[in-house]
């Protein structure tokens, strides 16, 4: 196992997000803090509005989210790439596959929210991802014990809509998998049960 | 319908064909379940041509749409998860059934005599299956789909006096990019064609020679049962066991087998951390590293696939059976496997103190293991002559001996 | 050497069948519903069902102006007709396939029709009083009904509804 792989494992065990079960309203949640605050540098390209429809958000909350963009239109960021450019030194990366492209997934971008401290030098520092341009955009490292929890359930939130934003159809593929499976397991018995007796006529 | 196929037989060997190489085809009947898995590797054949061809209705070869489209066949595609999973989980399904199919050849001796040509047309599509899979994991263009194929067709500079050239003529440009792409596209699309020809080829040559078999004995007549009904259900109940490890994996662990960076487009300007190959190439990358020099790595590594098409006359011995009756062959295949497998874990990381170590210790052991076999084999034959043989193996081997040296 | 036939009782013969029958009946069954996914892969994948409807704003088509938009990748004829144009079309049935006007629009003002010719496909040019196929000569009037030519239908009506006072939706999700 990849070094990378180690730590991510290590991550889905020190930071249990529970995305794997999100709910519907924790989904809800994350949508919003995606739209409202990531949204804002980030692009979720692979993501229409009209994919909110899927998360049981009605045609009147999409169109709130939408303001003056279509229903099919991708989530592209409000800022433009060459302003962060500017401001950044770096396009911020599209976040629609942002679980599956690090190892740890869900788990690694709750870390990698949620790490931001001051240093010694009075910095804004990021313990998972060092030398990270992104800002300190929950301001988590100023926060006291009360507003430390919010934003940590803020990151649980949003990194379990990060994990259904990088695969949509992870529960219908379980559901359909469920069914596939049983069926084999029958196809197999019954061709086990089969052979025994058509090799039972050599003796 | 039996006018009909009575018409057909007039003028064409349907009948005769399906009795002679199917339903009557005279088969071992102690065969075990290792010998279903050339019958696996051509059912995942099929999955892969089908899975491909509806993948290609909706796939753009072009650098610019390419990942796009693969998001497009995910997210709004009807079952276009579905045939993508199934699609990239078979080429690793692929793979663990080829190589689980060469081992039962090297463990039982299923390479010797008359049996070389049908091992070699197996060699055959073993490198057209490589080719297919590295063509084809370019395709989503990916970060590391991207790289393993900038690193590897940087191999080819390798070659004397004209490796430059020939790196450009493969790739199209100076660098991967879209026309390796397209003529990737265009050759994976291609050769699973040519793979299931060359099948065809490899089945005329099996039902030439017949199937060896676990006793190592030619068996009597009598001992050999029709093909259907035995071995068709029992490949069958082998496919349903598959089926079941393979959809698992299809789906509740699809991404089992896709990288983590390949969920980043590909990005000429930026090299990711570590560059891995899939799995089933992990060994001979690591061979490839473990020597210095970047000729000397792309002539162990060619070799070190190439040298398996040597078995039949790197193998001295002539007692039958593989594995079986001789001991010490049994061990060296065990070492084997296991130096495979420890260049597997070497493959799939840094080459950086300790391991670097163990990555030329294990390429060490991989040459040994077919250099020694022609003297090891041959003093292995005395030994167990010596120690004693079920007699219908020792006769064959007697026999053999005896012809060898009746010829010199 | 058919061992199949060597029947020992019939209860052991049948009960083999009835197995064999069995699983094969069940093979066969997953083979069909295998094929689903694939078949099914080839309709119109989602944001291809998107764009079954388009929104269409008619307040920049003054009367007397004919407009033409793209809807599931064909030609629709927009027209504003006047006054004169609606009387005449109200007060004719048409040609070789009457139809009364009041038919083919749900405002009078607008007629809303699917600008490919009933014969063989092409797109008609607007003319004074309809429109002219340029392939094989069909003529048309301005409710879209076929007056003289090879073509057998009149313009085909695409399904749409006002959404607002100068709004249409055309098609259905």
């Amino acid at each position: 196992m990849s070094n990378k792989k180690l730590f991510g494992l290590i991550f889905c065990l020190m930071f249990p997000v529970g995305a794997a079960h999100a709910d519907e309203a924790q989904l809800k949640r994350g949508a919003h803090v995606a739209v409202e605050v990531c949204n804002t540098c980030h692009s979720l390209k692979y993501l229409k509005y009209s994919d909110f429809l899927k998360l049981g958000f009605t045609k009147a909350e999409v169109d709130a989210m939408r303001g003056a963009k279509g229903m099919a239109d991708p989530l592209i960021s409000q800022m433009a790439p060459a302003d962060e450019l500017a401001m950044f030194s770096t396009v911020p990366p599209d976040l629609s596959l942002m679980a599956k492209a690090r190892d740890g997934g869900a788990n690694y971008i709750y870390a990698m929210i949620t790490g931001f401290y001051t240093d010694a030098k009075g910095q804004t520092a990021n313990h998972v991802f060092p030398g990270v341009k992104m800002p300190d955009v929950f301001m988590i490292a100023q926060a006291d014990a009360a507003g430390r929890k919010g934003i940590e359930q803020k990151a649980r939130d949003v990194s379990a809509f990060l994990e259904w934003a990088s695969d949509p159809q992870a529960e219908e593929r379980k559901a359909l998998g469920r069914y596939v499976i049983g069926y084999f397991i029958l196809l197999t018995g019954l061709l086990y049960f089969l052979k025994n007796k058509i090799w039972k006529r050599l003796d | 319908m039996n006018k009909i196929i009575a018409w057909v037989d007039q003028r064409f060997p349907l009948t005769y064909f399906i009795k002679h190489e199917l339903t009557d085809y005279p088969t071992p009947r102690n065969l075990s379940y290792w010998w279903g898995f050339g019958f696996l590797a051509g059912f995942v054949l099929v999955i892969q041509i089908v899975t491909g061809i509806f993948l290609a209705m909706h796939y753009k070869p072009d650098s610019s749409l390419a990942f796009d489209s693969v998001q497009h066949i995910m997210r709004e595609v009807n079952y276009g998860w579905l045939i993508r999973y199934l699609h990239s989980t078979g080429a690793s399904a692929f793979f663990a059934v080829i190589y689980t199919h060469m081992a039962r050849t090297l463990y039982y001796g299923s390479y010797r005599r008359p049996r070389e040509l049908l091992w070699w047309t197996g060699q055959g599509l073993l490198l057209l299956m490589m080719a297919t899979a590295f063509m084809g994991y370019l395709l989503p263009w990916g970060q590391m789909s991207y790289w393993g194929a900038t690193v590897i067709t940087n191999l080819f500079k390798a070659t004397p006096v004209y490796g430059d050239q020939i790196v450009t003529w493969l790739r199209g440009g100076f660098a991967v990019d879209d026309p390796t792409l397209t003529r990737f596209f265009s050759l994976h699309y291609l050769f699973p064609f040519l793979i299931f020809a060359a099948v065809a080829i490899h089945l005329v040559a099996l039902h030439t020679v017949r199937s060896s078999n676990p006793s190592g004995i030619n068996l009597a007549d009598k001992d050999n049962i029709p093909f259907h009904p035995y071995f068709t259900i029992k490949d069958l109940f082998g496919l349903g066991i598959f089926m079941i490890v393979y959809l698992l994996i299809v789906f509740f662990k699809p991404d089992l087998f896709i990288d983590a960076a390949n969920n980043i487009p590909a990005n000429p300007m930026q090299t990711p951390a570590d560059i891995v190959p899939e799995w089933y190439f992990l060994p001979f990358y690591a061979i490839l590293r473990s020597v210095p020099d970047l000729a000397g790595g792309v002539v162990a590594m060619a070799i070190s696939v190439l040298i398996f098409a040597a078995m039949p006359y790197l193998d001295r011995s002539r007692v039958t059976g593989g594995a079986r009756y001789r001991p010490i062959y049994r061990a060296m295949f065990y070492i084997f496997v296991i130096d495979i497998f420890v260049l597997g874990y070497v493959g799939a990381h840094p080459p950086a103190g300790t391991l670097k170590v163990v990555g030329e210790i294990g390429t060490a052991i991989y040459f040994m293991t077919f250099l020694l076999l022609p003297f090891v084999s041959r003093w292995e034959e005395k030994f167990v002559l010596a120690r004693g043989l079920p007699p219908a193996v020792e006769a064959m081997a007697r026999k053999e001996i005896a012809e060898a040296e009746g010829n010199v | 050497m058919s061992e199949e036939n060597t029947i020992k009782d019939g209860a052991d013969l049948s009960r083999r069948e009835f197995l064999g029958t069995v699983t094969a009946g069940v093979a066969a069954a997953g083979v069909a519903a295998a094929c689903v996914p694939f078949v099914s892969s080839m309709n119109p994948s989602s944001d291809v069902l998107a764009k079954a409807t388009t929104e269409i704003d008619l307040s920049g088509i003054a009367p007397g102006e004919e407009k033409t938009f793209p809807w599931q990748g064909k030609p629709v004829f927009v027209v504003h007709r006047t006054p004169d144009e609606i009387a005449a079309m109200e007060a004719s049935k048409g040609g070789k396939d009457p139809e009364p006007d009041a038919k083919r629009v749900q405002k009078p003002e607008w007629l809303v029709v699917i600008g490919i010719c009933t014969h063989l496909g092409c797109v008609p040019n607007k003319t004074e009083s309809g429109w002219l196929c340029p392939c094989h000569g069909s003529v048309y009037d301005n409710s879209g009904r076929i007056i003289s030519g090879p073509a057998p239908r009149n313009l085909d009506l695409p399904p749409y509804h006002f959404v607002a006072e100068n709004k249409i939706l055309i098609g259905k999700a």
